[in-house]
């Protein structure tokens, strides 16, 4: 057994930092150093002017959701409700109906995604056994003024354009 | 009452009542926009009135819109609902009213008549100070018990318990001040300050009681309510302590007032310690007799600061980020011709002063108005103090503040009564 034991050292015994006040001058200046600095040149604070400046979205990073499509148009899902079935917050209702192009059996008519109750965790992706949706879009500010507006269809899922290219996404793992 | 009379009355009356709520704004400013660049972020800058932002201080407007007109809630538990809304009453107004001892400039000596620069003139100085910064804490404590609430009731106690910690400490320091100066008076403590010690150094409070200026400062931290002794409010522990139960403008004369009560004790720290209005090595009967070169310092001295400001301006007021013709960089360019037209007036204010007769009444008004400038920028000094040690310092839990307080500050402020005493009677 032994497990490794790392004896840390306690600060804070010897007297200077017992006074306190020397420790608290040293800390001041430190603050004070910072503060000067931004004060000389302000270009040099450690901010992102959002929104005119946006954030670099990573393809891994889990943005709205969006349904693919084959090269037709034809939407890839099969209405299979594994995404459905695997949804923590159960936001997404699925409604299945006949296939008529011959591809597979069965297509979505009906595809709502509830943005309000999603919690962004992915697992219909992961559990989609089509690569029939992905979180891929970039969106990550989605505002609505009102409740029911905040629900999108199938329309709007299979128009959004994924924002990276199929090479890059693929080597997020996907 | 002469005319005179009644306009000096009004000038010094309204700056001891102004001043402490201009300062509300400047401070709350400073306080944001400093917490923003101590912590590498740049603090409020976006609100505009037709793109001028001012820095930032357009925020206050804002934040002050949205609290009046803010919904005012009094929670229906409240079973003292006048000790409730009194309470805030009581921090605003002790913290006002506290400044209205201090000094802001030398005795102004005019047409044969001696009028002192304070809002009241009175003799009782720091022991009304003493007496009202003592009084606010009674504001929290009533308005954390009148709360009927848990989180109120617990930073109502530690208020009181604060109390209890801080207040003998301070008010044995400045017994030791009182000591060296011989009187309570705060304008003969700011004249006594003005004289030279070995001939060179400024006879500051600071030098001649530098363990009294600690304990001073570490009991007004604590007496202003301010980190690392804010443990009244502990929002990370106890919400918001006593202020939980308080919305809208309540709120905002407790905000206020604590701002009014940090500008207050700086201004105290200021006439105690760091001389007041004194300017080093320029007492009020040099300004006086040599006035005109003084005059002319300032007026070669501003266009060159002003300058250096332009040049600071130009380089930060511009978005830092890829923009088709900077509103910015007009909106700077129109604060420097404004700051510049400032400049332009004040240098004809001190033209006026160069060609008039030397010694006369104009000399000691530019003595009182050059006083009023140094009396301000210390306190604005003082002010970034207590930000500055705001966003450095972690708070102190209300036990560690008492034993701080009985074990530590207490013997030091007996200590320094007694080697001052000792100092004072060998010396005289």
């Amino acid at each position: 057994m032994g497990a490794k034991v790392k004896v840390i050292q306690r600060k804070g015994e010897s007297l200077a930092e017992k006074i306190y006040l020397v420790e608290v001058f040293k800390g001041m200046k430190t603050t004070l150093d910072h503060f000067l600095r931004n004060l000389r040149d302000n270009s040099k604070l450690y901010v992102r002017h959002y929104p005119e400046q946006q954030p670099e979205i990573p393809p891994r990073w889990r943005g709205r959701h969006r349904l693919t499509t084959h090269e037709d148009g034809s939407i890839k899902c099969v209405a299979c409700f594994m995404c459905q079935t695997n949804c923590p917050a159960q936001c997404i209702m699925i409604e299945a109906g006949e296939r008529q192009d011959g591809r597979e059996e069965k297509i979505a008519v009906r595809f709502d995604i509830d943005l309000i109750e999603c919690i962004y965790c992915g697992y219909c992706v992961e559990a989609c056994p089509k690569d029939a949706i992905r979180m891929d879009t970039g969106i990550f500010s989605v505002v609505e003024n009102s409740r029911e507006a905040m629900m999108i269809n199938i329309e709007e899922l299979a128009a959004t354009p994924g924002a990276f290219d199929e090479e890059e996404y693929k080597k997020g793992g996907a | 009452m002469s005319l005179l009379d009644i306009v000096l009355i009004i000038i010094r009356v309204s700056f001891g009542a102004f001043v402490p709520l201009c300062f509300i704004a400047f401070c709350v400013w400073m306080e944001r926009r400093g917490a923003g660049f101590f912590q590498d972020r740049s603090g409020p800058n976006r609100a505009n009135i037709l793109g001028f932002r001012a820095a930032g201080l357009v925020q206050n407007l804002a934040d002050a819109a949205k609290l009046i007109f803010k919904e005012d809630v009094v929670p229906g538990h409240i079973k003292h609902k006048f000790y409730f809304i009194f309470a805030p009453v009581i921090v605003f107004f002790t913290a006002v009213v506290s400044f209205a001892v201090v000094p802001f400039a030398d005795t102004l000596v005019l047409g044969g008549k001696s009028y002192v620069m304070q809002a009241i003139p009175t003799d009782i100085g720091i022991l009304w100070f003493l007496a009202l910064a003592g009084f606010a804490v009674y504001g929290i404590i009533l308005a954390g018990w009148s709360s009927t609430n848990k989180y109120g009731m617990l930073g109502g106690l530690r208020a009181a318990a604060q109390v209890i910690s801080y207040e003998i400490p301070m008010g044995l320091a400045v017994v030791s001040l009182l000591v060296v100066y011989g009187t309570v008076n705060l304008s003969e403590m700011a004249q006594f300050q003005g004289q030279l010690l070995f001939g060179f150094i400024p006879m500051w409070g600071v030098f001649l009681q530098p363990l009294g200026v600690i304990i001073f400062i570490i009991a007004a931290f604590a007496e202003a309510n301010r980190t690392p002794f804010d443990l009244a409010e502990g929002e990370s522990e106890i919400v918001a302590g006593f202020h939980v139960e308080y919305s809208a403008m309540k709120f905002a004369v407790f905000f206020m007032g604590e701002y009014v009560a940090m500008f207050t004790s700086s201004a105290i720290i200021v006439t105690l310690f760091f001389g007041g209005y004194q300017i080093p090595w320029l007492p009020t009967a040099t300004l006086v007799a040599y006035a005109k070169p003084v005059a002319l310092a300032v007026m070669l001295l501003l266009p060159v600061i002003m300058y250096y400001f332009a040049g600071w301006i130009r380089k930060n007021n511009v978005s830092h980020y890829d923009r088709p013709n900077d509103p910015r960089k007009r909106e700077g360019a129109v604060y420097i011709k404004i700051l510049w037209g400032v400049v332009a007036i004040m240098e004809l204010f001190l033209l006026i002063i160069l060609v008039s007769p030397s010694g006369g009444s104009l000399a000691r008004i530019f003595a009182a108005e050059l006083q009023i400038s140094t009396f301000l920028l210390k306190t604005t000094l003082m002010c970034f103090v207590y930000v500055w040690v705001r966003w450095t310092l972690p708070r102190f839990r209300y036990d560690q503040l008492q034993k701080l307080g009985w074990q530590t500050l207490l013997p030091l402020s007996l200590l320094n009564i007694f080697v001052t005493s000792a100092v004072v009677v060998a010396l005289s």
